[in-house]
């Protein structure tokens, strides 16, 4: 606050407060909170009745206090989550980035460009669970004759054997994560294209006539050009699929080795009535999104910059 | 500046014309309400205390066609005491988490015998509330004793330890209903013989997937083990991986996991979901001889093929060989005393009120009024089982409380999947000993 400055610009130190105020209270409220008490409780045993170290059973290995971060880390039923975890990660964030932005380049040079865009971006309006019972029906195993199922359908009539698609470790979580790309390939897709219809006609234009064809065009124009927005995509993506939920309740309930960390969370929870533990994969399931989160948060400033 | 004058004033006005009107509305009510009850009072000592227009909050999962069977039982309740009934039905536990934890439970609330370890600190005792215990076996008021006090009346009862099958199909195929284990073994091995399926034993039933296995496997321990060693399950006496439970597994998964046994093999029993596999042995042509599931089966057949006849179509055995009968309840927990809802104790818990149960056809009542009160013929059958049952075992899963259930289920499911039985035992034993600490 300079001397000079106007009777209008000066403001009591608390001014700015008196702003921010509403936006504290609401973040106080419903993040801060819940994130400090869902940490305590993480440190709690399974009625919040003492601490997590009265859970420990003579002869097993034990960590005091942290008792419930044993069992988040290193039960296998939590190992398997995590591996899960990781399967949907690359799974998943390649196929959405890789067929958005093919979808994207590709739509972009047909005339029906909005059509296309609308059936691929469709299944981005129907809610998880809905998403889940139908691609439930599509994989259906028959134990009968008859496979209502799609997929089974079509291998029984061409002489193969069905398939359980959801029950077959190996094959289930992989079934799992096509639906996931399934509505998530529309998202990127939408936004790969408005950052490639940023990239200007003239350098494209440019490159051509300097010889360049598609593919060099592609990779080495466009790809550069829109290296930010696909960053910031990739790093949605990977925060989407960590907390990834819905498909794999509706669809296998965690089963068959299915499991990922926020279904268990949700289990320990609701099915098992054990707030410590699920508090405690809670906890763990934000410091593996946190690093992450600072990472988009960063891209986006540097984009706001370049602008 | 004229209109603001006014808009306060007629604020004002219309303040008091609500405030006058509530006031005459609590004034009246009483008036007219306060005749009829003191004629039922006096006439019947079970509605000492209730004022008429007392309100009871309920909670239950019923809907539908249930909750009819449950309004025509409480309808002479209703009519003598001049209670009010508000109930809620859902099947989703979490509100009833919250209401508790919220401080505003239901005064009643119809749920698993789970609940009643989970709020026992919140529980009004049945013998505060003078509920009739005489009318109830020892079995069947176990469960919902904790720590020493009972505090959940049993009020609908179902049996999970028959077999459904169909009497046409037998006779039409020369099988006879087995009356000892070895009897049974030796029919599927006929059956197999013949080229027939024995067993439906699809079990998906989404998150709870798993729990189908988990009868059909307690009702393996109690023919092989008897009841005292399920009920040394429970307590933990008895660690989940012990020879005689892996036994039972074994047992289980050479049907479960096989083709020539089960609809489907270890991929059809895990992913067929458990109301289709009921149906599976009912279809044209059947697709299996037999399924073991609890009582409800009954209606689920006869919704799909309402012509079936039971009897003729459709029938059930109990387990052969069972050293006793595996059962559900569901419980009747009180959140708040009051005298209607001890008016509501007393009436369920009398003889009268088990013989109403009865007659409605609502499952089967454990209050020993309903003896000889079942018109259904299903009833009658399911209601003689029980009472010549030696024993009453529990579902393991539902009455071992915390992550014990779902580890169960997950045990089963893995092993059928070709997983590692001592492994996912292990698991299950791990549960068990966290859960009884």
């Amino acid at each position: 606050m300079s001397k000079n400055s106007s009777g209008i610009m000066r403001q009591k130190p608390m001014t700015p407060w008196m702003y921010l105020l509403p936006a504290l209270i609401v973040m106080i409220t419903f993040i801060v909170y819940p994130g400090f008490n869902t940490f305590y409780l993480s440190l709690r045993n399974n009625d919040n009745s003492g601490w997590a170290s009265t859970r420990c059973l003579a002869g097993q290995p034990c960590w005091g206090v942290f008792e419930n971060y044993r069992y988040a880390l290193t039960s296998p039923i939590m190992q398997t989550a995590f591996l899960n975890n990781l399967k949907w990660i690359i799974l998943m964030v390649s196929g959405t980035v890789v067929l958005g932005l093919l979808i994207a380049v590709l739509a972009d040079r047909v005339k029906y460009e909005a059509l296309a865009k609308s059936l691929i971006f469709l299944p981005m309006a129907i809610s998880f669970v809905g998403a889940g019972v139908i691609w439930k029906f599509m994989y259906n195993y028959g134990s009968s004759q008859v496979q209502i199922g799609v997929l089974n359908a079509i291998i029984t009539a061409l002489g193969g054997q069905p398939v359980s698609w959801l029950t077959e470790p190996q094959i289930n979580t992989v079934a799992l994560i096509v639906v996931g790309v399934w509505m998530w390939t529309g998202f990127c897709m939408t936004v790969l294209a408005a950052a490639l219809k940023g990239v200007s006609e003239e350098i494209l234009e440019a490159s051509r006539v300097d010889g360049a064809n598609e593919w060099q065009v592609f990779w080495k124009i466009m790809v550069p050009q829109i290296l930010p927005t696909i960053t910031v995509v990739i790093t949605t993506m990977v925060i989407n699929v960590l907390k990834i939920f819905d498909i794999v309740y509706v669809m296998t309930g965690g089963n068959y080795g299915t499991e990922v960390i926020a279904n268990r969370m949700y289990i320990e929870m609701y099915k098992n009535y054990d707030p410590g533990r699920a508090s405690a994969i809670a906890v763990i399931l934000i410091i593996v999104i946190i690093p992450v989160m600072i990472m988009n948060i960063r891209r986006f400033q540097r984009q706001e910059e370049m602008r | 500046m004229k209109k603001r004058f006014w808009l306060p004033i007629a604020l004002l006005a219309i303040f008091a014309m609500v405030m006058a009107a509530c006031q005459t509305a609590e004034e009246a009510a009483p008036v007219e309400e306060a005749a009829p009850a003191e004629e039922t009072v006096v006439e019947e000592g079970l509605c000492a205390g209730v004022q008429p227009g007392d309100e009871i909050t309920l909670l239950y999962q019923w809907s539908g066609t249930e909750e009819e069977k449950l309004n025509a039982i409480l309808a002479p309740f209703v009519e003598e005491c001049g209670v009010v009934l508000k109930p809620e039905s859902t099947r989703d536990q979490a509100l009833l988490d919250t209401k508790v934890q919220a401080g505003t439970p239901p005064d009643v609330a119809f749920w698993n015998v789970a609940q009643l370890e989970q709020y026992k600190d919140t529980l009004v005792p049945m013998d505060t509330l003078g509920a009739n215990g005489d009318n109830y076996a020892d079995f069947f008021k176990d469960p919902g004793t904790i720590d020493g006090v009972w505090l959940g009346l049993p009020v609908k009862a179902d049996i999970k330890t028959i077999i459904w099958y169909s009497p046409a199909v037998f006779a039409a195929k020369g099988y006879s209903v087995p009356a000892t284990w070895a009897e049974l073994d030796a029919l599927v091995e006929q059956m197999v013989a013949n080229g027939d399926v024995p067993w439906s034993m699809g079990m998906e039933s989404g998150d709870a997937t798993g729990w189908t296995g988990s009868d059909f496997i307690q009702d393996i321990l109690l023919v092989q083990q008897g009841p005292d060693y399920v009920l040394s399950l429970i307590s933990g006496e008895i660690p989940y991986n012990d020879a005689g439970v892996k036994q039972a597994y074994e047992t289980y998964g050479k049907w479960a996991a096989d083709p020539l046994y089960t609809v489907g093999g270890a991929q059809g029993t895990l992913s067929t979901g458990f109301n289709d596999a009921i149906l599976k042995v009912f279809s044209d042509p059947p697709e299996a001889m037999m399924v073991k599931q609890s009582g409800f089966a009954g209606g689920t057949i006869l919704e799909q093929y309402p012509d079936m006849v039971y009897g003729e179509d459709y029938d059930f055995f109990p387990v052969p060989g069972a050293q006793g009968m595996q059962g559900g309840a569901d419980w009747l927990m009180v959140f708040n005393d009051t005298p209607a809802v001890r008016a509501l104790i007393a009436y369920l818990s009398s003889l009268e009120g088990g013989a109403n149960w009865a007659k409605a056809s609502f499952d089967l009542s454990p209050n020993k009024g309903a003896e000889g009160n079942y018109v259904d013929p299903a009833l009658i059958k399911k209601g003689a089982a029980l009472a010549n049952a030696t024993g009453f075992t529990p579902d393991l899963g539902d009455t071992i409380p915390g992550g014990f259930g779902s580890a169960e289920w997950a045990a089963i499911v893995s092993y059928v999947n070709g997983g590692d039985l001592d492994a996912a035992l292990a698991s299950v034993a791990l549960a068990q000993s966290e859960a009884l600490q």
